[in-house]
This record gives C-alpha cells, sequence and structure tokens, in this order.
C-alpha cells in the first residue's frame, strides 16, 4: 500500500506539488493524468524516493521510499528506455537486478522477454530495436526486479498511437498475470482511462482535482477503445481537466 | 550494415585503405632519393634514404637499445601519468569542493608551454631516469584529466535515477553507468597522453639523459651526422606508432562493454 499524506514538492519558489493526499492500495492500477507541467513526473519521483517532499511523508507499506529502494520494491520506467546501450536485451533486464545487489537469473529474464513478445531479440543491442521493443525490454527489467511496485512515467510518450494502444493491453495483461501495484503517468485521457482501476486528474498548482473510478471490466483488449462506457468515461475526465484549466 | 563494416575492416578494404598511405609515403621517398639525386646534394646535408637504411642495418643494436631506454621513460612515466590523472578525474568528477579548487588550474595549466618545467625538475632531480619519468608523467596527465572528468558527465540523469531507485549506490553507479560512458573521451584523453608522453621522453632526453633515441638524435646533431639523425628519427616513428596501435587496440577490445561504438 502506498499512502501520500499532505505531500508537497516546492522548487526553489516553484510549487510543484501541493497537498497531496492519495491511497493506493496493493495490486491496484492507477493512473495521474494532467497537462504539461501539473506535477505528474514531481508526484511519482516523491512516491519513489528519487524527490524528497517538502512538506508531508510518503509511506511504503509503511515505510519511507528509501527503505523501499533498499529493497528493491520500486520498479521505475521512465519515458525514456534507459537502457545500455552497450548490454543486450537481456543483459538489460537482469541489469536492475544486479544493480540492486540481488542474483541476477538470464534464464527467467528471457522467459520474460518473450513474454513480452521480444523472443529472437534476447541478444539485441538498444539501437537495433524499435522505441516500442526497447520499451518491452524496459518494462521487462522492472518486473524481473521482483518489485512489487511498477512506478511508470509516460512510457509510452514517444511512441506511435498504434503502438501505444498495443502496449497499453499488455501492460494491462502483464499487470494482472504479475500482481502489481501499478502507478502510471501519462497525458493522454483515452490511455489513462483505458489503463486504470482509479484515475487520477491533476490540475494547475499541482493539486489532485479529481479522482474516477474506472467502470470498465478487469481484461481488457482494443475492442474496449470503441465501447460507449469507455468513451463516456474519457469525456467526462476531460471534462474535469478543461474545467480545472478554464 | 554490420556485415558491410566488417568486411572493410578486415576483408579486401584494408588492404585497399591502407595502400594509400603507403603510396604516400612510398613517393615521398621517392621523391626524397631523386631529390638527393638530382641536384647532388651533399650527404652530410641530405643524406639519401639508401645511406639512411644502411645506418641502421649497420649498427641495429644501438638503435634497438636507446629505442628501449625511450620506451622505458614514455611507459613509466605515461603510466603515471594516466594513473594518476585518473584518479583526479575522479576526484573532480564526483568531488564538488576538489572540482572547484583544482580545475581552474587544469584548465589554465592548458595554455603553459609544458616543456618550460623541463630544466626547473633538472635542478631538483638531477639527470637520469627519474626526471624523465617525472616530466613524461607531468606532460601526459592533463590530457588524461580533462577529458575523463568530461566524460564522467555524459551518462544521462535518468539512468542514475534508475540506479537510486534501487538503492545502487555510488560504487555501482560509476563502475557500470559513469565509467563505460565515459570510455570514449577517456580513451581519447589517452591517445593524446601516448602521444604526448613520446614527445615528453624526448624532450627529457635532450635537457636530463645520456640515453634513448632523442639523445642520439642531440648526438649526430653536435656532429652533424644526418643519417643518424633520420635513422633515429625513423625508429622513433615507429616507436610511436606502435603505443598508439596498442592504445586503439585496447580501445577496441574495451568496446564491448561501453558506449564506444
Ligand atoms: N528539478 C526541478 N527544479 C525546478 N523546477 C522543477 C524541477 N522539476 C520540475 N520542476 C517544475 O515543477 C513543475 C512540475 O514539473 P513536472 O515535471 O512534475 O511536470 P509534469 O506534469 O511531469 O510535466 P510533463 O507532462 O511535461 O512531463 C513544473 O513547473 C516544472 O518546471
Ligand atoms: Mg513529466
Amino acid at each position: 500500500m502506498i499512502d501520500l499524506d499532505g505531500v508537497g514538492v516546492d522548487f526553489e519558489g516553484v510549487r510543484a506539488l501541493e497537498g497531496i493526499d492519495l491511497r493506493i492500495e496493493d495490486d491496484e492500477f492507477v493512473t495521474v493524468v494532467g497537462p504539461s507541467g501539473c506535477g505528474k513526473t514531481t508526484l511519482l519521483r516523491a512516491i519513489g524516493g528519487l524527490q524528497a517532499p517538502t512538506a508531508g511523508a510518503v509511506r511504503i507499506d509503511g515505510d519511507s521510499p528509501a527503505v523501499a529502494q533498499a529493497g528493491a520494491r520500486l520498479g521505475f520506467v521512465f519515458q525514456n528506455h534507459t537502457l545500455l546501450p552497450w548490454k543486450s536485451a537481456t543483459e538489460n533486464v537482469t541489469f536492475l537486478r544486479e544493480m540492486a545487489g540481488e542474483e541476477p537469473r538470464r534464464e527467467e529474464a528471457q522467459d520474460l522477454l518473450a513474454s513480452v513478445g521480444l523472443e529472437g531479440f534476447e541478444d539485441a543491442k538498444p539501437r537495433e530495436l524499435s522505441g516500442g521493443m526497447n520499451q518491452r525490454v524496459a518494462i521487462a527489467r522492472a518486473i524481473h526486479l521482483g518489485a512489487d511496485v511498477l512506478l511508470m512515467d509516460e512510457p509510452f510518450g514517444e511512441l506511435d498511437e498504434i503502438t501505444r494502444d498495443e502496449l497499453g493491453v499488455e501492460v494491462r495483461d502483464i499487470w494482472r498475470r504479475e500482481r502489481k501495484t501499478v502507478v502510471f503517468v501519462t497525458h493522454s485521457v483515452p490511455e489513462a482511462v483505458f489503463l486504470a482501476d482509479r484515475c487520477v486528474v491533476m490540475g494547475a498548482t499541482g493539486r489532485i482535482e479529481r479522482v474516477f473510478e474506472i467502470d470498465l471490466p478487469t481484461s481488457r483488449d482494443e475492442d474496449v477503445f470503441g465501447s460507449r462506457a469507455f468513451q463516456e468515461q474519457v469525456a467526462a475526465v476531460r471534462r474535469t481537466l478543461h474545467e480545472s484549466y478554464a | 550494415m554490420p556485415e558491410a563494416t566488417r568486411f572493410t575492416r578486415h576483408g579486401r578494404g584494408w588492404i585497399e585503405r591502407a595502400s594509400y598511405p603507403v603510396g604516400a609515403l612510398a613517393l615521398a621517398v621517392g621523391v626524397w632519393w631523386g631529390l638527393t639525386l638530382a641536384f647532388e646534394i651533399p650527404p652530410f646535408l641530405l643524406p639519401p634514404p639508401e645511406a639512411v637504411a644502411a645506418r641502421l642495418l649497420n649498427d641495429p643494436a644501438l638503435y634497438a637499445r636507446n629505442a628501449l631506454f625511450t620506451l622505458e621513460k614514455v611507459v613509466y612515466g605515461g603510466s603515471v601519468g594516466i594513473v594518476v590523472g585518473f584518479a583526479l578525474a575522479l576526484g573532480v568528477a564526483y568531488l564538488p569542493w576538489f572540482r572547484r579548487a583544482i580545475y581552474p588550474y587544469l584548465v589554465t595549466a592548458r595554455v603553459l608551454p609544458k616543456v618550460a618545467i623541463a630544466p626547473v625538475l633538472l635542478i631538483y632531480l638531477g639527470t637520469g631516469l627519474i626526471t624523465a619519468v617525472v616530466f613524461v608523467a607531468l606532460i601526459a596527465f592533463f590530457p588524461v584529466v580533462l577529458s575523463t572528468a568530461a566524460g564522467l558527465s555524459n551518462a544521462p540523469a535518468e539512468h542514475h535515477d534508475l540506479l537510486e531507485s534501487v538503492d545502487a549506490g555510488w560504487i555501482r553507479r560509476v563502475v557500470y553507468v559513469d565509467l563505460p560512458y565515459a570510455l570514449p573521451d577517456a580513451f581519447a584523453g589517452l591517445k593524446q597522453a601516448v602521444t604526448l608522453s613520446v614527445v615528453g621522453a624526448v624532450i627529457a632526453e635532450w635537457i636530463a639523459a645520456d640515453n634513448g633515441l632523442g639523445f642520439v638524435i642531440l648526438i649526430a646533431s653536435e656532429n652533424v651526422r644526418a643519417d643518424v639523425m633520420l635513422a633515429a628519427l625513423a625508429v622513433l616513428v615507429v616507436e610511436g606508432l606502435a603505443l598508439y596501435g596498442a592504445v586503439t587496440l585496447a580501445q577496441r577490445a574495451a568496446g564491448r562493454w561501453s558506449a564506444l561504438e
């Protein structure tokens, strides 16, 4: 369980986050949506202990983020894949585990790569793979770490829309299979609705505007995009966003 | 594409690429030979190529022995310079107070003609190997510090975030991320250091030594023996190229686990 209690972050005069109260249950998929500069990245970094809050506190299963980091309980996926260019896909997947001081498991890493559709690319270097494939490697790396919390910051932000949709479906599948707690930041409203159990809409001045319970089937594929329920909820989130920036 | 590069590196392309510089060298030697013949230049001013070759073949031991003396200075001095330079680069890159205190001097020291230090060293260390080693080390370490320190900031900040997110610690970050990213720059500095080490060794041999190829050139110059000078110079060029080649080979070997390619 992730618990944010009155979290605020100031950057020398710039208020990036203010009064964030949020509780995220185990195995929950939460998306955070909002326009550029509203503090999404700052929020995710605060949860993951990369940014110390200037007010309030973050708890992960009752521990500080630093303790969670040391226990390899946090798996980040960034907008840029942050794979090491000189390592193969398999080596990149095991790399983070090694950096956490844990035993890497090559076979398991290769199974993971296969499970994200990268069978046959185990030895490929990042420059030999497409942006979407590299992002898949980065996701496999976070899962291989064995963290129960996945923190994803616009991981598909630089991909085309078709690849985005595909990866969205896959991330939902992975989440169902692996039972992770996911916090997923995006500025795409449809993506935020499609993926979420709950969707956090951030408003200006780094506050939470509203939290939507997303009412869609647990198992989701591309067909969801055309469904009425999906479109209505996208519209509702959009409305909230536009109202808060009116 | 990788197939094509492999082909140029090891296949017929290699011979083709080498043929240009080899051809240029042959042409230069030919012109040299033609000049000495056409203008009947006296051999004590400019001996013909075959006279220089004859010098080398007449007394190979002399050139080999002195090449080793020079190599000794280059290897000892260069190694000290590279190790010290590398250590300073780590300090500059990771200790803010150290960088603030030292970096301005390192940067301004670039304009200092380091040759001017040699006579100063002579006073304190006398003639001999130690003076040469210290001088070569001094000359070699500058490019290593500056380029390695710069290279250590090559890694994207997000890579640091990634490692911090699992509490990897400073040492792992340096070893597994920063250093591999720094290697291209570090090797650029290393190549400069090796080239400068040879220069430094020769200068040291002019000023404070009684052996080495530089010393041979100096004595030959005093005795107006152009053939001996040119023979020693030729050996020096080969020695410098071999050292440079060794660094290039090391760079290739390191390429597999770093950001070199
Ligand atoms: N290290 C920093 N120093 C100073 N200001 C910062 C820093 N990081 C973020 N900010 C500021 O905090 C605010 C929130 O930034 P943040 O990166 O969290 O937004 P975001 O919602 O992730 O935006 P985007 O969608 O563009 O990624 C912005 O005004 C930004 O300029
Ligand atoms: Mg952001």
